[in-house]
């Protein structure tokens, strides 16, 4: 693993323009489902095969006023990613600078990511046959990763603008990508500010329980308040099935296979020669075994 | 002297004993057929590095995907077709399976030497041998626990996460016992010596009444109202 790279958002920087929705669409050329009005407040209520990143809206009541909460939703990779560990064709891997990015070509929309990931994000693309989730603009970020870091601002701009199409959209700064270091402390002396101007329990959210995130969160309240849980786990199945069901298990069916060559020969040969050793006698016409 | 295995045309000649009704056999049989062809168009999934090639095989993994669908219909519906077809044997079947006895555990504990071909004399057996109650309820126990567990996986929608989330695994248990006892099965019923004449009885219907006599002699005494004489 290189330089870790990773995507902040800080819900408080947040206008909800939906600017970043727009601009990953387009870059992505994702299409529309379109969907009955649900009655919330935004473009949809979740992602969807040709969605990869929404901004989820809830209502909240702090002090007796209704608080409106929006928080940008999508692919949180993970640094422990359950969807690559559960993906049957090695469809899914993380990038050096820890993206969890997808071989389209490999996926055959089993669905297995679909219900191994503790955030709910990817989604089955019933036209494509599918399932598709962000990959922090993977394509867009490997040509930034090769354009060196410039002390001329133009040949930094230019660099810059390899970002993942969100970051690069977002008029207000909430987005940003950038070196972990960098963007981590930023985020700290974020969450300090925030909590010194009335908000105790803004925090940054990047959990460890899933080997930690390359997309964090700068949160203004607790994250249950925002529809994200405290401690994502990897499912339990997955410690049961993928290191030791998946390669071991076959073994006993090779066992059988095994038995049944053993059992090949040695009915023959005792049929055979058993009677030199005192096993069932040669003369028995026929054999009553013999069909 | 080597083992000779009659034809079905040498075995005519001698008396026959109905053993499977024709709707026990094509339910046998269309199982075998898409058993192997769900395992054929799976294992591409289950051990990708050793049978990914198969993927290639069929023009593409999305083929299988689809191939393992439709043949994942015909499997969960077959069982279900001999049981409208044939109630009465169909429940007869499982009366047999389920009168487990002493003399099925006398089976059990002697066939693993039989198995390998030591002379060993086992008690007289029910239609069913205390191995084959076995293979029944093993094979028919996968055949549910695979069709829920595939289904599920299948529209996964309908159904909560957490039970979603140990369907691959479940289905990768059921199909590793399910292969296995599939495997000794059809070695059994094909190249074991002391099995030959229960290819015929599972392929034309009928057995010799010798060989029915010596390996089903409970069953032969019920249906021929004759003495086993063994």
């Amino acid at each position: 693993m290189g330089q870790q790279y990773i995507n902040l958002y800080d819900v408080t920087r947040c206008h909800s323009c939906r600017g970043c929705q727009v601009a990953c669409k387009q870059w992505n050329q994702k299409g529309v489902n379109i969907v009955p009005f649900s009655g919330g407040y935004g473009t949809k209520d979740d992602m969807d095969g040709k969605t990869l990143t929404i901004i989820k809206y809830w209502e909240d009541e702090v002090n007796g006023r209704v608080q409106w909460r929006y928080r940008k939703h999508q692919c949180m990779h993970c640094g422990d990613p359950a969807c690559m560990k559960v993906c049957p064709t090695g469809a899914i891997y993380q990038t050096s600078y820890g993206a969890v990015a997808k071989d389209y070509d490999k996926c055959i929309g089993c669905k297995y990511c679909v219900s191994a990931c503790p955030f709910g994000v990817p989604k089955y693309d019933e036209e494509i046959d599918k399932v598709t989730k962000c990959e922090m603009c993977a394509d867009r970020v490997d040509h930034f990763m090769e354009l060196p870091e410039s002390t001329d601002p133009k040949k930094q701009t230019e660099k810059y603008t390899f970002i993942p199409a969100c970051a690069k959209t977002c008029p207000t700064g909430s987005i940003k990508y950038g070196p972990k270091e960098a963007l981590m402390k930023e985020a700290q002396d974020r969450v300090a500010f925030l909590k010194a101007n009335g908000y105790p329990n803004a925090n940054v959210y990047s959990p460890e329980s899933v080997g930690g995130t390359n997309k964090v969160y700068v949160l203004d309240e607790v994250p249950e308040k925002y529809d994200l849980p405290v401690n994502p786990t990897t499912p339990a199945y997955i410690g049961v099935w993928q290191p030791w069901l998946k390669p071991y298990g076959g073994v006993l069916i090779g066992l059988a296979a095994l038995g049944a060559v053993g059992s090949f020969f040695s009915t023959r040969m005792i049929k055979n020669f058993g009677h030199k050793f005192g096993l069932g006698e040669k003369t028995e016409g026929g054999d009553h075994h013999d069909g | 002297m080597t083992a000779k295995r009659q034809s079905y045309k040498d075995t005519l000649a001698v008396p026959r004993v109905v053993r499977f009704g024709l709707p026990a056999r094509v339910a046998h049989w269309g199982h075998t057929i898409t058993f192997l062809a769900l395992l054929i168009t799976g294992l591409p999934l289950f051990a990708p590095t050793m049978f990914g090639w198969l993927g290639a095989a069929f023009l593409g993994m999305n083929n299988l995907g689809t191939i393992h669908r439709v043949m994942a219909v015909f499997y969960t519906i077959i069982p279900i077709g001999a049981l409208i077809a044939n109630p009465k044997g169909f429940i007869g079947w499982w009366k047999d399976v389920f009168s487990f006895g002493m003399n099925d555990i006398g089976f059990l504990l002697k066939f693993p030497l039989e198995f390998f071909g030591f002379p060993v004399k086992i008690p007289p057996q029910t239609q069913f041998n205390g191995g084959e109650k076995m293979n029944s309820v093993v094979t028919t126990t996968s055949c549910v626990f695979l069709g829920i567990s595939g289904y599920i996986m299948w529209f996964p929608q309908y159904f909560p996460l957490g039970l979603v989330q140990w369907m691959p695994a479940l289905h990768d248990v059921t199909m590793i016992l399910a292969t296995t006892m599939v495997f000794m099965h059809a070695y059994l019923g094909s190249f074991h010596p002391g099995s030959g004449e229960s290819f015929w009885g599972m392929w034309k219907g009928t057995v010799r009444k010798d060989w029915a006599a010596h390996h089903h002699a409970q069953w032969y005494e019920k249906v021929t109202g004759e003495k086993a004489g063994h």
